[in-house]
């Protein structure tokens, strides 16, 4: 395969590092550290246009397609130094904007689509409850058909975007016996519905400006007309959700640890120990060799997951294995860029420090790395236990 | 492939093929009826309807819908022909 860029896709990388350079890093110390999410560098985004990268032009997006939005968000994640916004934007885009861009009516998509790609709206996805994480289609929020729509109850968590979305793309039961497929349905509820609340916001580890919670469904009615894709439909629209999810977000990674890549080989080139540059000592200069051999195989493994988006049904295993690759090299190589870093790589100020503590959400979040070898093991033919 | 002229025992005599083969290599193909259930009965799960829809599209010109891809329209050998009969007319 071929990933050679495009002009346009050239254009738009060096459009979206320069702008991301000069406007999203300014204060990313202090709003990691104080859990900040800032809703004016979420408008930029959207005025930038990165919200709306797989929303066709007329409904308010540039209209990339997923190579294109892989390509676009590894310079996001280059340029931007803030880890937590960039996701919070990448799950708005390939976990909410997605399933309405490729199952929504034409009447969902001319309401709903133009304020998530401008950056005046956004989104969260409610899959993971607190009973079931990993085995998401046993959850117990559930929707009965009443009046013209669907009654919905149900506690969704860890719903990244949540405490400040406005616009929930929610999973629930609507057949009991049917599980994963055709029991499970796909609703946009929009946050000011009675009865949706949001719950709990909790502190985590890494990622720390985007914020994450609970969403309370509590007797919230829902109109037939923000069903995604038809009654049942949810269960195939989540896999294809997460499909762009590991096959994009990952981009964003690839970004990362170029950045890193490079800010750990300036280091080894300037600073000196034994009279010397420490990147002229073999264990310094291996370090960073695997670094890069981690960062070019994730780089194709991710163009290859992405560019199969769209084109064929069985990306799931592509996507998988770029997502496991990609997020177990991510934190390998923040932690050999603060090996090579020394002790300045554990002070929050020169950032490696950081970039490990949202790398490893990356191992967890669009299914855990042992869920993605489970799926992997299970396209080879081999039934897992779940 | 276009669907037009497939009979439905063709299309079931091929899926049948596809499905022994690739699901459940060394079975009997006298356990695998025109009614045995395929997704509730435990032989497709995501994944492997992932790969059958990806098969029926590419063998007979069809698409899927998401809420298609369920045991409503493709849990037995009857169904699936009855699923991609109808996409065809």
């Amino acid at each position: 395969m071929d990933f050679t860029f495009t002009e346009e896709q050239k254009i738009l990388r060096d459009e979206v590092i320069r702008f991301a350079q000069k406007e999203l890093n300014e204060g990313i110390v202090e709003r990691d550290r104080a859990q900040e999410f800032d809703r004016s560098l979420w408008e930029k985004c959207g005025e930038m246009g990165l919200q709306g990268l797989p929303v066709p032009e007329e409904y308010g997006g540039i209209g990339a397609d997923p190579l294109t939005t892989a390509v676009v968000l590894e310079a996001l994640g280059y340029g931007c130094r803030d880890g937590g916004l960039v996701f919070g934007i990448c799950a708005h885009i390939l976990a909410c904007v997605v399933p309405v861009v490729k199952h929504g009516t034409d009447d969902q998509k001319q309401r709903y689509l133009p304020g998530l790609s401008d950056g005046s709206m956004i989104a969260v996805n409610g899959i993971s409850e607190p009973g079931s994480g990993s085995d998401a289609f046993a959850m117990q929020t559930h929707a009965v058909a009443r009046d013209g729509g669907f009654v919905l109850n149900g506690t969704k968590t860890f719903s990244s975007n949540g405490p400040v979305a406005d616009l929930a793309v929610v999973y629930a039961v609507t057949d009991p016996g049917k599980g994963y497929h055709g029991g499970i349905t796909a609703f946009l509820v929009e946050s000011d519905t009675p009865g949706y609340t949001r719950g709990q916001k909790f502190e985590k580890m890494g990622l720390r400006t985007c914020p994450i919670g609970e969403l309370i469904l509590e007797d919230v009615f829902v109109p037939e007309e923000n069903v995604i894709g038809g009654v049942g439909g949810g269960g195939p629209i989540f896999a294809q959700s997460m499909e762009w999810e590991r096959a994009c977000l990952v981009a964003s990674h690839v970004g990362a640890m170029e950045r890193l890549l490079e800010d750990a080989v300036q280091y080894a080139r300037e600073r000196k120990a034994s009279g010397q540059p420490i990147g002229r000592f073999q264990a310094v200069a291996h370090r960073l060799a695997d670094s890069k051999v981690r960062l070019e195989a994730s780089r194709l493994l991710t163009y290859q997951a992405a560019s199969k988006l769209d084109r064929d049904r069985k990306v799931g295993l592509d996507a998988s294995i770029a997502k496991l690759f990609v997020s177990e090299a991510f934190v390998d190589s923040s932690m050999d860029a603060i090996r090579t870093l020394g002790g300045y790589g554990f002070m929050a100020e020169y950032e490696a420090e950081r970039a490990l503590r949202d790398s490893v959400g990356g191992t967890l979040y669009s299914g855990t790395n042992d869920i993605q070898r489970n799926i992997i093991a299970r396209w080879l033919g081999l039934k897992t236990s779940e | 492939m276009s669907t037009t002229a497939v009979p439905a025992t063709d299309i079931k005599a091929s899926v049948k093929e596809y499905i022994l083969t690739k699901f459940l290599p060394g079975e009997d193909p006298n356990m695998l009826e025109d009614t045995t259930p395929l997704i509730t009965g435990g032989v497709l799960d995501s994944i492997s309807t992932v790969e059958l829809v990806s098969f029926l599209e590419e063998q007979y010109g069809v698409e899927f819908e998401a809420h298609e891809m369920s045991a409503d329209y493709l849990d037995t050998l009857d169904q699936i022909a009855a699923t991609v009969q109808s996409k065809s007319a």
